[in-house]
């Protein structure tokens, strides 16, 4: 079988568009009976070739919710209520659920986070990593073998040819994790989106995951967005940053700009919370205010903001570019 | 070889197993009042008869000494003589056994082609009208008693339309059966080359499988709508629609994923209708295994009572000691 993908006009597609471009995103849960609550409030987005990005954030503000969409599998109830999602110059919303499907695993492709439970029980790793690759770059069942080792031995799994016939619960948590990215992966994708993908590791297994992940990327020449809630990883595997909080887009900046001269209260409070500095935490952080509404008028993080003014709760302040690269939404940003 | 170990020691449980059922099936039919020797000498006996076929019955010894020659009988393939029919219970079951064997087992296998691809397309449908069909469906099969049914059909099709044959029994009057080598009469008549005997046996069976078929297909439906609706939502199905496999590869492993479920459910079904299919029998004069036990039950006959009992516990022994290979096969963690 070909990949559609690869059939696919080039239609409105050039050499300048950015790999991927979000606009203007808009993620609603609808509840049945309370009003739906609002996951993604205008979500700006661009990454380009090559790039690696970060998006971090707490839990909740979205980051899960926006790598769905941007695979196009918005996690039920949702829905899109305004926005669009380009890939590679295609907007995503008008292609139909098969052209969807061969661009998934193909050129998009996602690392998970807990892999125990998501992937296939009856199904052995040589099968679902076989699987990927028959059906998206259309091999037979003895090539699509010889991919799955192939990738087994990329991911550094120890004794790969036993475990290609290994079953997923007779996998450690460390082994799994690589299996699903050797899944990610094995397509070459021109695009990988890392979802939390070692939050259930130990710190080891962590970063020896981390650096196999940004090595098989570069190696492929490409572009990844690695999602976390822990802003450390970011430092050492971007090149830029974007901070989520409650669905808005707070600040995006290069790594080295970020870490040197944050700009927004709530990355400040991020970083001081990863600080072993007990000083810079309580400075950065004081506790909410339950008073004030966390959404409306005024800017969402004001309730939790040390450096709130009056105008913080009554105007919602707009995403400012601060020369190339960087950009903040925030009405007082420090430094600035 | 574990396959083997697994299936031996799972027959080293099937003897106990046995006994154990008898006991208990021995001491319930025993609570039934009603003294065999007394009916079956008549109303005109005389005490002294009376007392005289109870000490040649053994029914002057207590009940556990009964139960051991009982026992020691059946171990020695001797089930005792039904005195209704004057013949050993053994050679009254093995000609009537088939007879239900085959209706039941056609009534279950037409329940499973009219339940599983409803439910599965229920499951698939979502919130759509195939879902209300499924539920209709369910709620009409688990309301509608099968004797009702059977009635209604015969009404139709023999008593008003005239396409059935008369509701008496598995094969025409004036047929001769064809020589007894399985019991089954479709078999038989084909192994006799009997053409005339093997199309009025599939008329008669046309109306009693028909009602087994669209009763039995409720729960089958049922549980296979929600086992493959709770698969389709589930982690392992989000993540293969993640990796773009195509919708009919989703589906094969969400049904696949399914079938242990399902399984559970057909066993369950087997073994219950075994003797549950007996109102059926009764309205189609079937003269199968269900209703010789209910005769004997009214008619304080114990051996053929007690005879049906070892003959549908071997057989649901059987079909359980099956399921467990089909999840042996079926489930790669069962192996471990």
């Amino acid at each position: 079988m070909q990949s559609q993908a690869d059939l696919m006009p080039p239609s409105s597609a050039s050499p300048s568009d950015p790999l991927l471009r979000v606009e203007g995103l808009h993620v609603s849960f609808r509840h049945p009976v309370d009003p739906p609550t609002e996951a993604l409030r205008g979500i700006d987005l661009t990454i380009e070739r090559g790039e690696m990005v970060g998006l971090v954030g707490e839990s909740g503000a979205g980051k899960t919710t926006l790598a769905r969409a941007i695979m196009g599998l918005v996690p039920q109830p949702g829905r899109i209520d305004a926005g669009t999602i380009s890939f590679r110059g295609q907007v995503m919303a008008d292609l139909g659920d098969d052209a969807l499907r061969a661009i998934r695993g193909r050129n998009l492709a996602m690392v998970i986070p807990n892999p125990r439970s998501e992937l296939n029980p009856v199904l052995t790793v040589g099968e679902q990593i076989g699987n990927v690759v028959r059906h998206h770059l259309g091999l037979g069942r003895s090539a699509a073998r010889a991919a799955a080792l192939d990738m087994l031995k990329a991911v550094s799994i120890p004794d790969p040819a036993r475990r290609l016939d290994a079953y997923p619960h007779e996998l450690s948590g460390g082994m799994a994790q690589r299996v699903v990215i050797a899944i990610a992966l094995a397509c070459s994708p021109a695009f990988v989106i890392s979802d939390d993908a070692t939050s259930g590791l130990d710190v080891t297994v962590q970063a020896q995951i981390l650096d196999l992940l940004r090595t098989l990327i570069r190696a492929k020449d490409s572009s990844a967005l690695f999602i976390t809630r822990d802003i450390a990883i970011t430092a050492h595997f971007c090149d830029r940053i974007v901070v989520l909080y409650a669905g808005e887009v707070v600040e995006v900046a290069t790594v080295d700009t970020f870490f040197d001269r944050p700009t927004h209260p709530y990355s400040l409070m991020l970083l001081a919370a990863f600080s072993h500095s007990a000083d810079l935490r309580r400075r950065w952080t004081v506790p909410p205010d339950e008073t004030l509404p966390g959404a409306g008028e005024g800017c969402v993080f004001a309730p939790r903001c040390v450096r709130r003014q009056p105008r913080c709760t009554s105007e919602h302040p707009a995403l400012r570019r601060l020369g190339d690269a960087r950009a903040v939404r925030c009405h007082f940003p420090v430094g600035i | 070889m574990a396959l083997a170990r697994y299936i031996l020691r799972r027959l080293a449980f099937v003897l106990p197993q046995l006994v154990g059922i008898l006991m208990v099936s021995f001491f319930l039919v025993k609570l039934i009042p009603g003294d065999p020797a007394v009916l079956m000498l008549g109303p005109n006996a005389t005490p002294d008869a009376i007392d005289g076929l109870r000490r040649a019955l053994g029914l002057d010894q207590s009940l556990i000494r009964q139960f051991a020659v009982y026992i020691g009988h059946v171990f020695h393939g001797d089930l005792g003589t039904s005195w209704q029919s004057t013949r050993p219970v053994v050679s009254d079951l093995i000609e009537r056994f088939p007879a239900t064997l085959e209706l039941v087992t056609l009534g279950l296998s037409l329940a499973l082609l009219i339940g599983i691809p409803l439910g599965i397309a229920a499951a698939r449908a979502g919130r759509g009208p195939l879902r209300k069909i499924g539920e209709a469906y369910g709620l009409l099969a688990g309301a509608i008693p099968d004797f009702w049914l059977a009635l209604v059909l015969i009404y139709v099709f023999y008593s008003t339309l005239h396409v059935a044959p008369a509701p008496l029994g598995r094969l025409d009057i004036a047929l001769v059966a064809p020589p007894f080598v399985t019991g089954s009469l479709i078999l038989d008549s084909l192994l006799a080359g009997d053409l005339q005997a093997l199309g009025s046996a599939l008329a008669h069976l046309v109306l009693p499988v028909a009602t087994l078929g669209f009763i039995n297909a409720g729960p089958i439906l049922k549980m296979t709508q929600s086992t493959v609706g709770r698969i389709l939502a589930s982690d392992f199905i989000r993540y293969a629609e993640m990796c773009g496999l195509p919708r009919r590869v989703v589906m094969r492993q969400a049904i696949r994923a399914a079938l242990p479920s399902i399984v559970t459910i057909v066993s369950v079904l087997y073994g219950f209708l075994i003797g549950g299919a007996v109102l059926v029998e009764i309205v189609f004069s079937w003269g199968g295994a269900g209703q010789y036990a209910v005769q004997g039950v009214l008619n304080a006959d114990i051996n053929p009572v007690l005879g049906f009992v070892v003959f549908s516990a071997i057989f649901s022994l059987i079909v359980y000691l099956c399921v467990d290979l089909a999840y042996f096969l079926l489930d790669p963690r069962t192996r471990g």
